[in-house]
């Protein structure tokens, strides 16, 4: 059975500056008075599957340095992205606090792998030596002995931050980290203060699968620095977690959309907050590279052309 | 000591740490507790003048744009490693300078005759080096290549999974000192004798401070935890009597570290015009590790005297056959 994903419907509050009722939209921690441009940080009525954030990493980039970086990063793409892309505008520049799960379990791997241990060995071979005698020579070869390895493995595995948001999929997330996780200051309304911060929207035990997945995967790639040998292949573990932990957590990250012609849509960018990693890639323009091989291959049969000519 | 742990993997939590630094859990005290059940509703005031004010990347604090007052939000706390303890020297000068004498004595053969009597100590300084120790229950997971059950090849892997303790495993973190150095040196010291301050060190004295911040030490203190273990798996749990390629993963329970500084006599001696630089454990006058130089008049006698003795039986042997 699946938890329903939290949901947190918008609503109205009073701004405690000038008065006026200003609408909380839902899925979002924060809001700003349009009349006073008073920041209120808004903690909702405890809910099921939705947990207040434990840890804050606060933002360290500020919107201009974080729109300097974007602009010298879209200057600095290829030839080959679509046209108007580095002239496009950056639009709804946002900084958000994007809720995600910091995972950690110890985890257990019951592994086999084929090892190999290599070898040198003294092969003799015939061969024709310059004056057309056949002769006889030996060389040494590296062979390898493939062993089979059986073992159980146990680490601690912490640091896994998965998303918690339908905004912005793990994929994206994992495109702006890693986040120096050693900034990690506990939660206080004071750091939301005049920022964009959303709830958490997706569902708990969807995010825990996510984390698995990407504890799995961390824990194969150590495995295979684990292994003993010359060489190591067909590592199989079967990985299980015990002990498992999550804590919300708000990550800072810059969110920009790049318009950049009248009927496509905008091209949305995403930077790390703390350290300016930019997130993702330019879709590239087929019609550009198209012409430039098109362009290189005429080039090429030209001067087979001229040069059949010339001789 | 703040005797805080952690639940899941019971090592000590130290002040200011918001997640345990071994298993990465987040002791309970900290999650916030649900206090109200309404709705709560937060504008953030500049404690002057009253204005709205709001967090700022730039500066990492809460800034008021009227009156330019600033609210420092809680500090991060990476601290810079601090020794919790000095051990004392129980060796003095006069003690250091004839181990160092009756070292340079006991040399054997290959080293210059007259290494005891010419050497002249330059440079002789007390020095209290920095490091850790811990102790730590680790399920240690490991694999390695031995000799044992070894097919065509000269190695075949081998994996395990051990318990071990640790106590009082010593880490350096010095800089004076090299890591082999400092390594030779930490059987020699007894822990028991540490105190809380140095009462009127030496003026010539070091007092080697850690430079490392707490999440580095941590790194440093992990991999010192590896290596820790693959000295001791070839001690019998790793089956053969030749290893390499020997990979450690520990899961460590109960880890608890203390920051020590470690007495040490730094000595330089000069023999023909060369320094050649000797420790000696300020506890232990017996445990020294240093350079000394070599007679390479006495390996050349060595090595004619073989050939000539080759070159006499070989001549022997023609001469009888």
């Amino acid at each position: 059975m699946t938890a329903p994903a939290p949901h947190s419907p918008a609503l109205e509050i009073s701004c405690t500056t000038c008065g006026a009722l200003v609408v909380v939209e839902e899925d979002l921690r924060t809001v700003e008075c349009p009349y006073c441009a008073s920041p209120h940080v808004v903690e909702r009525p405890p809910q099921a599957g939705r947990p207040d954030p434990v840890f804050v990493l606060a933002f360290t980039l500020d919107r201009e340095a974080a729109t300097s970086i974007v602009n010298s990063w879209i200057k600095s793409r290829g030839p080959f992205v679509k046209s108007g892309l580095k002239e496009g505008v950056l639009e709804r520049t946002r900084g958000v606090y994007l809720p995600s799960y910091l995972y950690g379990a110890r985890a257990h791997a019951n592994y086999t792998a084929k090892i190999g241990e290599d070898y040198t060995v003294t092969v003799t071979y015939t061969t024709t030596d310059s004056k057309g005698r056949t002769v006889t020579r030996t060389r040494t070869e590296t062979r390898t002995e493939w062993r089979d390895l059986a073992g159980r493995y146990e680490c601690y595995v912490t640091d896994t931050l998965v998303t918690a948001s339908k905004g912005i999929g793990n994929a994206e997330l994992e495109s702006v980290e890693p986040f120096d996780l050693r900034a990690l200051r506990r939660y206080s309304p004071d750091l939301l203060a005049g920022w964009i911060a959303e709830e958490p929207s997706l569902a708990a035990d969807e995010c825990r699968r996510t984390a698995q997945s990407e504890m799995r995967e961390s824990i194969g790639q150590d495995l295979a620095a684990f292994m003993p040998g010359d060489s190591s292949s067909n590592i199989r573990a079967n990985v299980t977690f015990s002990e498992e932990v999550s804590h919300l957590v708000l990550l800072p990250v810059w969110v920009f959309a790049l318009r950049y012609g009248e009927d496509e849509d905008p091209i949305r960018i995403v930077i790390n907050g703390q350290n300016g990693q930019v997130g993702g890639r330019l879709p590239l323009s087929w019609a550009k590279i198209g012409g430039t091989v098109l362009f290189s291959l005429l080039a090429l049969a030209a001067i087979f052309v001229i040069a059949g000519l010339l001789s | 000591m703040s005797e805080v742990t952690c639940n899941r993997c019971e090592s000590p939590l130290e002040a200011g740490d918001l997640r345990c630094a071994v298993c990465g859990d987040v002791p309970e005290q900290l999650v916030p507790q649900v206090v109200g059940t309404g709705l709560e509703q937060t504008v953030l005031r500049c404690g002057q003048c009253g204005a709205a004010t709001r967090y700022d990347a730039r500066s990492e604090s809460v800034r008021c744009s009227f009156c330019s007052g600033e609210l420092k939000p809680e500090e991060l706390t990476d601290p810079v490693e601090q020794t919790e303890a000095y051990l004392p020297f129980t060796v003095d000068r006069d003690g250091a300078r004839s181990a160092l004498r009756s070292w340079l004595g006991n040399l054997g053969f290959f080293r210059p005759s007259d290494l005891k009597s010419a050497a002249r100590i330059e440079d002789l300084r007390p020095l209290w080096w920095a490091g850790w120790v811990f102790d730590a229950h680790a399920r240690v997971s490991w694999t390695a290549d031995s000799n044992a059950g070894a097919g065509s090849s000269d190695w075949a892997p081998h994996s395990g999974q051990t318990d071990m303790v640790f106590d009082d495993v010593l880490i350096s973190a010095s800089r004076g000192l090299s890591d082999e150095e400092a390594y030779a040196l930490s059987a020699s010291y007894s822990l028991g004798s540490a105190l809380p301050e140095l009462e009127a060190p030496p003026a010539d004295a070091t007092l080697e401070a850690f430079d490392v911040q707490r999440s580095q030490a941590r790194e440093r203190i992990t991999h010192g935890i590896r290596r820790a273990a693959a000295s001791r798996l070839q001690e019998g749990h790793i089956p053969g009597s030749r290893f390499r390629n020997i990979h450690v993963r520990a899961l460590l329970t109960g880890l608890d570290t203390r920051r020590m500084s470690f007495p040490t006599w730094v000595m330089a001696y000069r023999y023909e015009h060369k320094l050649f630089r000797v420790v000696i454990s300020g506890q232990d006058a017996q445990v020294l590790m240093g350079k000394a130089p070599i007679s390479w008049a006495k390996i050349l006698m060595i090595v004619a005297g073989v050939i000539i003795t080759g070159l006499a039986l070989g001549l022997l042997a023609v001469l009888f056959a």
